[in-house]
């Protein structure tokens, strides 16, 4: 009998699934925050914002909120760009593309969760 | 016999001619942007490992000439994402109230609503808090 190999699209899927879901609900207010709000926005004390969001990632709701949108924006645009190639014509042996954007995206991933964990 | 089908080979740029794909291409180069974008965020994530001076690196990077214009394409990458995103939502999420079918416009406009409150939420609590 031939044993078939269970595809692992949808778990690549799910992640690019949840991953859009963050980048239409929270990601354009986000730029608004990185591009006008924190670096513009006058504060008396220069040093208040990095306290605010110091303790905010300090706090265990605070850092998974962080941990899920960040590594989720990585999942979601490696699924696109890994398929953006294809569609591009642009091959390489399947095992290393997929390795190297999912793998790509895990790795990054787990270094937020690593810098968020040590703070 | 075994005859080879005919593979008809498609040119590398079959996308640059008809605007539907032009579009679909479009959508998906998203990505590129917003990938550069949550490599900053990473930086932004480092920097706050780094104490207060690092990060205040962070903050005048991200008020440099070139990450506002990055940040601007971002932005407008995002909501078009969000614009494509959500007219993909109900072809996916076929929900079902007895025999009748959610309309695919009820589900875009509940998500255009979420959208909204995600983003006032955020808007306001970084003016007050930060």
């Amino acid at each position: 009998m031939k044993n078939y190999q269970r595809s692992n699209e949808p778990v690549a899927w799910s992640l690019f699934g949840a991953g859009g879901m963050v980048l239409a609900l929270v990601t354009p207010a986000l730029v608004i925050v990185t591009a006008l709000i924190l670096p513009f926005l006058p504060n008396a004390d220069p040093g208040h914002s990095y306290r605010v969001i110091l303790s905010f990632a300090q706090n265990w709701f605070g850092k998974l909120i962080l941990l899920a949108v960040i590594s989720l924006h990585f999942y979601h645009t490696a699924h696109r760009l890994y398929h953006g190639l294809h569609d591009l014509h642009i091959h390489g042996p399947d095992k290393v593309m997929k390795s190297f954007f999912y793998g790509g995206a895990t790795l990054l991933s787990l270094l937020t969760a690593y810098w968020l964990f040590t703070l | 016999m075994n005859r080879n089908p005919y593979l008809q080979k498609q040119p590398a740029n079959w996308w640059v001619k008809n605007p539907y794909y032009r579009f679909y291409m479009l959508r998906e180069g998203t990505a590129i942007p917003l990938f550069l974008y949550s490599l900053l965020l990473l930086y932004g994530v480092y920097a706050l490992t780094q104490g207060e001076s690092v990060f205040n690196q962070w903050v005048a990077f991200l008020r440099s000439p070139g990450m506002i214009i990055f940040q601007l394409i971002t932005f407008l990458a995002a909501v078009f994402h969000a614009y494509t995103w959500f007219e993909l939502v109900p072809k996916i999420l076929v929900l079902r109230i007895g025999n009748h079918r959610v309309p695919d416009f009820l589900i875009k406009v509940s998500h255009w609503g979420a959208c909204i409150f995600c983003t006032v939420i955020i808007l306001v609590s970084a003016i007050y808090f930060l």
